[in-house]
């Protein structure tokens, strides 16, 4: 074809035997120039003060100091989470349809005397009067009741992730240039991706709450939307950077592209496809409990009741199940990869 | 069967892969495609499939014009085998050869990937014939030596039984030994069938023991045309440049600085 005759212009001789050093002076000066605006954007958020205040609160730790505003703060909410609450005390009375013959599971009931400042009507005097109440205790009530929150949380992520995957299967499609039927498809695709992944989760729960009131349809959509934004990018990516030589060969023989995806594309790409999934799974558990606190059911519309009630150690039971939940998450997606990657 | 009317290939910057070339290739013949690199041969041999658009003259198989009107029913008769074997390394050795029915396949068949008995059936005889194992069945493809791969690559171009298979440098990436038996199982799968194949290699040896007729291109230009009997030592030093690159072997570099 061309250059059949050694190309006259490329150097030669020993000039040309020349290995570049891994940076230069440029290189020096850029970097320090990043670092200067590190520095300045740092003092626009504080960051002094945080170091500050953070060695304060390490100092008082360690008793160099007899108080300082961090540790102090942080072990006040400490105090009030822990411990944590399992137990439920329910006052008989107020139970509907209470049927002493068949309690809960593990429930027994108590009887307790309360003082209780009450206003005579006879004096107009405060008195304190004694009054004995029953009250139903269950010993893992909370605890339950939280594991059932957190059940919900649990199918919220999974139902979310599931719309997702299914959302951006098609999405991937047409924001991979390489499958997109025309260009137009395409950049409608990755403006819709790019719009689905800017709106964050808990906005959107926000609107969709207006639209399908408070519960978990609105969390599992909002998660859902955002994920698809998010798997549609990156499917689409693996897609196109997949080796194109076993596609090839199949588009050589007249396969469709449907087909030529699902034989040549897919199994190159599944082990990613499903990394992502796990992580979209892992992230909306997670955000799933965030997207509680505006109203989209689950366990955060708990978390969120019992922080406006200050009742911190109920606080505290729900952090501490988010907590294990997101470990016990962490340990099976590792497994899940490590089986199919 | 295969008919390359006066067709030339010029790219967008004038480069001109092929120039002016007429080719008859009968039923049934192992015609090999011999030059060196951008000689043109692979320029030539995508054009039977349309998977390069000559920009002159027309490709005919077996009296059909191709175009892009044609092609969705010539392909599926047009097995193909890869200088890179081109499959998919991580899918296993079955998926990889019955990939090469799934033009004859129905969708809703296709997408969970149910092929018929017969397909398998006849996936296991080709395997078989091209000299494999039933445990490389489930293997994937990566776990194979690249003869052997080959060998499923050549499975698969065979799968729908196609009249005619076109070969891009089957064994440019093989050891002189896996390339001998590759090629010999190549010819001997097309005698079986009748198959028509067009295969391009760079080596003149083996095209002298495997082809039924030579023809040889050189800078896009059709330099011979006949039977290995009459490409003898001359004809083949004719299709190759002067060599380019001399080694130095006087003056150390060292000492031109």
């Amino acid at each position: 074809m061309t250059a059949r005759t050694p190309n006259p212009l490329a150097p030669s001789g020993a000039a040309a035997w020349h290995i570049a050093p891994p940076f230069g002076a440029r290189g020096v000066v850029g970097l320090l120039l990043a670092l200067l605006l590190c520095f300045a954007a740092g003092q626009r958020v504080e960051m002094g003060r945080m170091f500050a205040l953070t060695g304060e609160g390490l100092m008082a730790a360690v008793g160099l100091r007899d108080s300082a505003q961090v540790s102090s703060g942080l072990a006040g909410i400490a105090r009030s989470m822990f411990p944590v609450q399992i137990s439920e005390r329910t006052e008989v009375a107020r139970i509907e349809g209470f049927d002493r013959a068949r309690l809960p599971f593990f429930a027994h009931i108590e009887t307790e005397t309360v003082h209780e400042p009450r206003l005579d009507p006879t004096t107009l005097q405060m008195t304190e009067s004694v009054v004995e109440r029953e009250v139903l205790v269950e010993p893992l009530g909370y605890a339950w009741h939280v594991l059932a929150k957190m059940v919900e949380t649990l199918e919220i992520a999974l139902w979310a992730t599931l719309l997702a995957v299914a959302m951006s299967l098609p999405l991937a499609w047409f924001s991979a240039r390489n499958y997109s039927p025309h260009r137009a498809t395409y950049h409608l695709a990755r403006g819709l991706v790019s719009l689905l992944r800017a709106v964050p989760e808990l906005v959107s729960a926000l609107l969709l709450v207006l639209a399908y009131g408070f519960g978990p349809i609105a969390g599992v959509l909002a998660l859902a939307l955002h994920a698809a934004g998010f798997l549609g990018k990156f499917y689409a990516e693996d897609i196109e950077t997949a080796d194109d030589k076993p596609q090839e060969a199949l588009r050589a023989i007249g396969a469709s592209p449907l087909k030529v995806m699902r034989f040549a594309v897919l199994p190159q790409v599944m082990p990613q496809f499903i990394a992502y999934t796990l992580y979209v799974l892992d992230r909306n558990v997670r955000m799933a409990t965030v997207v509680g606190l505006v109203g989209a059911g689950g366990i955060g519309q708990e978390l969120k009741g019992r922080y406006d009630m200050y009742n911190y150690s109920h606080v505290g039971t729900i952090l501490l199940a988010i907590f294990l939940t997101v470990f016990l998450l962490d340990q099976l997606a590792a497994r899940l990869r490590r089986r199919f990657a | 069967m295969l008919r390359f009317d006066s067709v030339g290939m010029r790219y967008a910057d004038d480069t001109v892969a092929l120039e002016t070339v007429t080719l008859h290739i009968p039923r049934g013949q192992f015609c090999v495609v011999l030059g060196s690199s951008g000689a043109g041969k692979s320029t030539l041999l995508r054009m039977a499939n349309g998977l390069v658009v000559p920009t002159r003259g027309a490709v005919h198989v077996d009296g059909v014009r191709v175009a892009a009107s044609t092609l969705a029913g010539l392909r599926p008769r047009i097995g193909m085998i890869h200088q890179q074997f081109n499959l998919v390394l991580r899918a296993s050795v079955a998926t990889n050869v019955l990939s090469g029915a799934l033009p004859a396949l129905p969708l809703w068949r296709a997408m969970p990937g149910l092929f018929p008995e017969a397909m398998r059936q006849r996936a296991c005889e080709l395997l078989e014939a091209v000299g494999l194992q039933p445990t490389h069945l489930a293997r994937r493809a990566s776990e194979l030596s690249g003869g052997q791969q080959q060998r499923v690559g050549i499975a698969r171009a065979f799968m729908l039984a196609p009249p005619l298979v076109l070969a891009d440098e089957p064994v440019a990436s093989l050891d002189p030994q896996a390339s001998r038996e590759v090629l010999m199982l190549l010819r001997q799968q097309a005698a079986e069938r009748g198959t028509t194949v067009l295969c391009s290699l760079h080596q003149v040896d083996l095209a002298r023991s495997f082809a039924d007729r030579i023809v040889a291109l050189r800078h896009g230009e059709l330099v011979f045309d006949g039977p290995p009997s009459r490409f003898d030592a001359a004809a083949a030093r004719a299709l190759y440049d002067e060599p380019r690159v001399r080694v130095a072997t006087a003056a150390p570099m060292r000492e031109a600085a």
